[in-house]
């Protein structure tokens, strides 16, 4: 529940909006073709290497909580610049920013993609793409508190979605696709499963929202709650992918969960279904691409110490847009994602912020850094509580409900 | 101004042209007059030049400012060499003049304020300005004084009985008083009229006559009595027209401010309710109260409902309608960010959950605020009915926003990109209804929902007794006629006949406004990209509503930002449920009742457990 003030700085919003933030941005990949990914790396074992790769980057996420404790209220931009001073927070800023600007554009290009192929075939690319880009933009332009509150409302409505898709294909459930239990191996487990972290690269995000968060104890719990569904969701996709496909059809698949809602076929009327899928799909991929336009466009405020962001929002809009058509077909561009952005992009969302934290408590001097301005946490709304042993006892309550106020 | 033809020119005229057929239809000579038309006839004349009235601009602001100085620089000089009493007088007018700077106090020299009164209400060319002067007897004297009203305004048999009566003849009853001042003896013993007020401006006086009052200036006063004696016309309590319930109370606001508080007072009978008086707008001066309870509404809401509804300068407000657009947060946004209600019933509910109401003389509509985009969607009947009953019509309306906001554009949609949704049968079913329809689709729906948006607009603007023509209209173009003709398919009339129905099933006349104009949006967009189309709308729209702000409070509380008190929003809690107030209102009670208030169900305390508190 977000708390709002008038100042874009001191924007606050509770752990509700932020866990939904995360989610929508890591499990917007299930749309896409994670659990074909999967399916390819480890064969039969996809869920196994979910498994995994959700363990790991529980590990790593909490070695960075715990390095981060020290930084409330603290991004990463910030922290960049307690460690490296104005270089360091260059460095990062542009390290995040490319990660940022490059998945965008991949996102984009693949959403368009997919959206022509399954539903607009004869509509020219652009065209497609205009609908995401026009909704990224709107997004951006209304800024990160509709996006965060549109996000919070959405998302459960998303994930009944998929998880309507998933029960209602239940009938084509067959454990024995599941075998052999190892799949394709240890290799295309654990080795090529390493790599498949940088499907929690979104959580990039929370390392940004910080100063919109109330305290570094909910910093803790979004990132773990925020882990926790998303790898709950992808283990549910990929699960249900390899328990309806057997082995070789799953790697033909194209949009696995776009296939698993075409065999949806309750008696004669409901027969085709997946074009509801559709809806969801677009809808999750316009907030998704908002939430990243956002972020991109504050990461190049943050790390050059721009007064104003709108001014910038069109120019990065169009420079997605641009990169979006680099590649030159989905081939390309699916191309590009699976061998280049998720050999580095797990690095930039976990290790680069390991550096950065620990280069920043070995500079700084110790004792908590980044206090809440004023020694309070903020109340947030624009309407006001009615009295102080009021307002601290709706905050209180708001607090232990994960909340933020008006 | 232009020299025009007068009337008695035109009859003259007239007359004389009868008076020549009457002569020529008697067999006498066609006089000189018939030649000279039938001359005129033949021969070609120059048009008489007529001037025609021109609506022409008043002369500019410089040379009349200039006047106006020249005038007052005048005065001054004239103001020095006069006496006092005369001074009074001249200043007075002069400031009347001048049209600006403070108004002046009222003379002790009653002449000086009679003089004055006329000229502020432009006595006699206004013609229902009433000015009755008679004496008063105080002790033994008699001494002169006069009354101002409107003829119409005021309650003739009050100012007779409880005004005028006791300052001309009761004055002569033995008065036991030791009061020497002659205003607090008049005050104390003569004026019998409940609500009387003794005043030191004449603005004040003016701004009570113009509201149905009656001023009384008495000679040797410098204050007058201002008595609200209003008996105009209005409208009686009847039952509200926009808001019709089954069950529950059936009475509405109606234009008058003091009957609309008092019907709220009736509800609410606590005396923590606060009316808050204000006047807006420098000529209508509508008188509009602020509503709400003193120990629950929370002080920065009222302090802003204050805020701006002082803060308004315009020339004339009629309606809330009109206070609503000058106070709202957001103007280009479709939705209403305040309830407009006449029913007393409703305020007096949203008031004791914290909320502040606006009430405007002259319109029985009343103004929540503030409210989210989920209340909009509940009627005050909701709250008579048993829970299942309300929340079945709760779903109901769920259903007819759906229904009125998408169903176009998904039929658009459907048809255009995702024919694989329509099961075999019902798909060629519909080709075969459409084959001979030679519009495309979006052209045939924006036919029949501009057509039905005609109908409904020209079924309000109808006068009553031609309104069964309008539907034998609507029926042509609504039905079989249409269908026959090949302009529309079958398909369409149903699909925008079950949009209209879901539009009339929105409680709140604004919101539905909101959804009617969106379908439109929703047409387009469907029928360019599908469910793509129709995803972008619903994100914008998504994002705008969570953006927007209703005083203070997020348009789509509880759910974005999420608050406590989910229990009234999309569907109703029972009342023994109901513990809490909304959360986002963040009123300074938040509790309204215990969390048993069913006394009944724990026999051992009586009912009186305050768990919940």
């Amino acid at each position: 529940m977000g708390a709002i003030t008038g100042m874009a700085s001191d924007i606050t919003f509770g752990g509700w909006e932020a866990v939904a933030l995360i989610i929508n941005a890591i499990c917007a990949r299930i749309f896409l073709n994670f659990p074909r990914e999967v399916a390819e790396d480890a064969g039969t074992a996809g869920w196994l290497e979910t498994v995994y790769f959700s363990i790991l980057a529980f590990l790593l996420f909490y070695i960075i909580a715990r390095l981060y404790a020290r930084f409330n209220r603290k991004d990463i931009l910030d922290i960049a610049g307690l460690a490296g001073g104005e270089t360091g927070r260059i460095i990062g800023g542009l390290l995040l920013l490319g990660l940022i600007l490059f998945a965008g554009a991949l996102i984009l290009r693949e959403y368009t993609e997919n959206m022509k192929i399954i539903s607009l075939t004869d509509s020219p690319l652009g065209f497609v793409m205009m609908f995401f880009a026009v909704a990224m933009v709107a997004a951006c332009f209304l800024g990160l508190e509709p996006i965060v509150r549109f996000i919070a409302v959405s998302v459960p409505i998303i994930t009944a979605g998929l998880l309507f898709i998933v029960l209602m294909v239940a009938p084509y459930y067959d454990p024995t696709h599941l075998l052999p239990a190892l799949g394709n191996g240890f290799y295309g487990i654990f080795g090529k499963g390493f790599f498949k972290l940088s499907t929690y690269s979104p959580l990039v995000y929370l390392f940004l929202i910080p100063p919109f968060l109330k305290d570094q104890k909910s910093f803790r719990r979004i990132g773990y709650t925020a882990l926790g569904a998303s790898a709950l969701l992808l283990l549910i996709s990929s699960l249900a992918y390899s328990l309806v496909y057997s082995y070789p059809t799953s790697l033909e698949n194209f949009l696995p969960v776009f296939q698993l809602a075409r065999l949806i076929n309750y008696g004669r009327f409901f027969q085709r279904l997946e074009s509801v899928f559709v809806l969801t799909f677009a809808i999750s991929a316009m907030q998704y691409l908002g939430v990243i336009l956002f972020f991109a466009v504050h990461v190049f405020k943050k790390t050059f110490r721009l007064e104003y962001h709108r001014p910038i929002i069109l120019p990065f809009a169009v420079i997605m847009f641009s990169l979006a058509f680099v590649p030159s077909n989905l081939m390309t561009a699916i191309d590009l994602e699976t061998k280049t952005y998720m050999t580095f992009a797990w690095s930039i969302t976990f290790i680069l912020p390991i550096i950065i934290l620990l280069l920043a408590r070995l500079r700084a001097a110790p004792g908590p850094l980044g206090a809440h301005p004023g020694g309070s946490p903020p109340t947030g709304g624009h309407l006001p509580e009615s009295s102080p042993q009021g307002a601290s006892a709706t905050y209180r309550r708001r607090r232990s409900k994960g909340g933020g106020a008006l | 101004m232009g020299r025009v033809m007068t009337d008695s020119a035109y009859f003259s005229r007239e007359k004389t042209t009868m008076i020549t057929i009457a002569k020529i239809r008697a067999g006498g000579q066609p006089p000189m007059n018939l030649l000279n038309t039938l001359k005129g006839l033949l021969i070609y004349k120059e048009p008489e030049p007529v001037e025609k009235f021109i609506l022409r601009e008043n002369d500019n602001e410089a040379s009349l400012s200039n006047q106006t100085d020249n005038k007052q620089t005048d005065n001054k000089q004239q103001d020095q060499k006069e006496n006092e009493s005369d001074r009074g007088t001249k200043k007075l007018k002069r400031q009347d003049r001048g049209g600006g700077g403070e108004p002046p106090p009222i003379s002790r020299m009653l002449q000086n304020n009679l003089d004055y009164i006329k000229e502020r209400f432009s006595v006699p060319t206004n013609s229902d300005v009433m000015i009755r002067e008679f004496n008063v007897i105080v002790g033994k004297k008699a001494i002169p004084a006069f009354m101002v009203y409107y003829d119409g305004m005021v309650d003739r048999i009050v100012v007779d009985t409880d005004i005028l009566m006791p300052l001309m003849l009761l004055s002569n009853l033995d008065i036991k008083s030791g009061d020497a001042r002659i205003d607090v003896y008049i005050r104390n013993h003569l004026l019998t009229h409940n609500q009387i007020k003794e005043v030191e401006e004449f603005d004040q006086v003016l701004g009570e006559v113009n509201f149905g009052g009656c001023g009384i200036f008495v000679d040797g006063m410098n204050t007058a009595f201002a008595a609200d004696v209003k008996g105009f016309e209005h409208r009686t309590v009847e039952r509200p027209n926009t808001e019709m319930v089954i069950q529950g109370p059936q009475e509405g606001f109606t234009e008058t401010i003091r009957v609309n508080t008092a019907l709220i007072r009736k509800k609410l009978k606590d005396e923590n309710l606060i009316v808050e008086d204000h006047l807006v707008g420098e000529r209508s001066k509508t008188p509009c109260s602020i509503l709400y309870i003193k120990n629950l509404a929370n002080d920065s809401l009222v302090a802003e409902v204050r805020r701006r509804l002082g803060s308004i300068k315009v020339d004339y407000v009629q309606d809330s309608g009109e206070i609503e657009q000058l106070i709202e947060d957001s103007t280009y946004i479709t939705s209403p960010q305040m309830v407009s209600t006449e029913r007393p019933d409703r305020v007096a509910a949203m008031l004791t959950e914290g909320r502040a109401a606006v009430i405007v003389h002259g319109s029985p509509f009343v103004l929540v605020m503030p409210t989210t985009a989920f209340e909009l969607i509940h009627s005050p009947e909701d709250s008579y009915l048993r829970v299942p009953y309300a929340n079945l019509l709760r779903c109901i309306r769920t259903i007819a926003i759906l229904v009125a906001l998408l169903l176009p554009g998904l039929y658009m949609a459907i048809t255009n990109f995702h024919q694989e949704m329509i099961p075999t049968g019902l798909l060629l079913s519909l080709e075969a209804a459409r084959e001979k329809v030679p519009f495309p689709s979006i052209v045939e729906i924006l036919i029949m929902e501009v057509s039905f948006e005609l109908i409904r607009e020209a079924g309000i603007r109808i006068p009553g007794t031609i309104g069964p023509t309008l539907g034998i209209i609507g029926a042509l173009i609504l039905g079989q006629a249409a269908v026959a003709a090949s302009i529309v398919s079958p398909i369409l009339i149903i699909i925008v006949a079950v949009t209209g129905l879901g539009s009339f099933a929105i409680p709140s006349y604004s919101y539905a406004y909101s959804f009617r104009i969106l379908r439109f949006g929703y047409i387009v967009l469907g029928s360019v990209a599908g469910f793509l189309g129709l995803s972008l709308g619903i994100f914008l729209q998504g994002m705008l509503l969570v953006s927007s702000k209703s005083f203070g409070v997020p348009f789509f509380a509880p759910f974005a930002p999420r608050t406590a008190g989910l229990g009234d929003t999309l569907l109703q809690d029972p009342v023994w449920k109901r513990e809490r107030r909304p959360d986002y209102l963040n009123p300074k009670d938040n509790f309204r009742q215990p969390k048993i208030s069913r006394g009944w169900t724990r026999q051992n305390n009586g009912g009186d457990n305050r768990n919940g508190k």
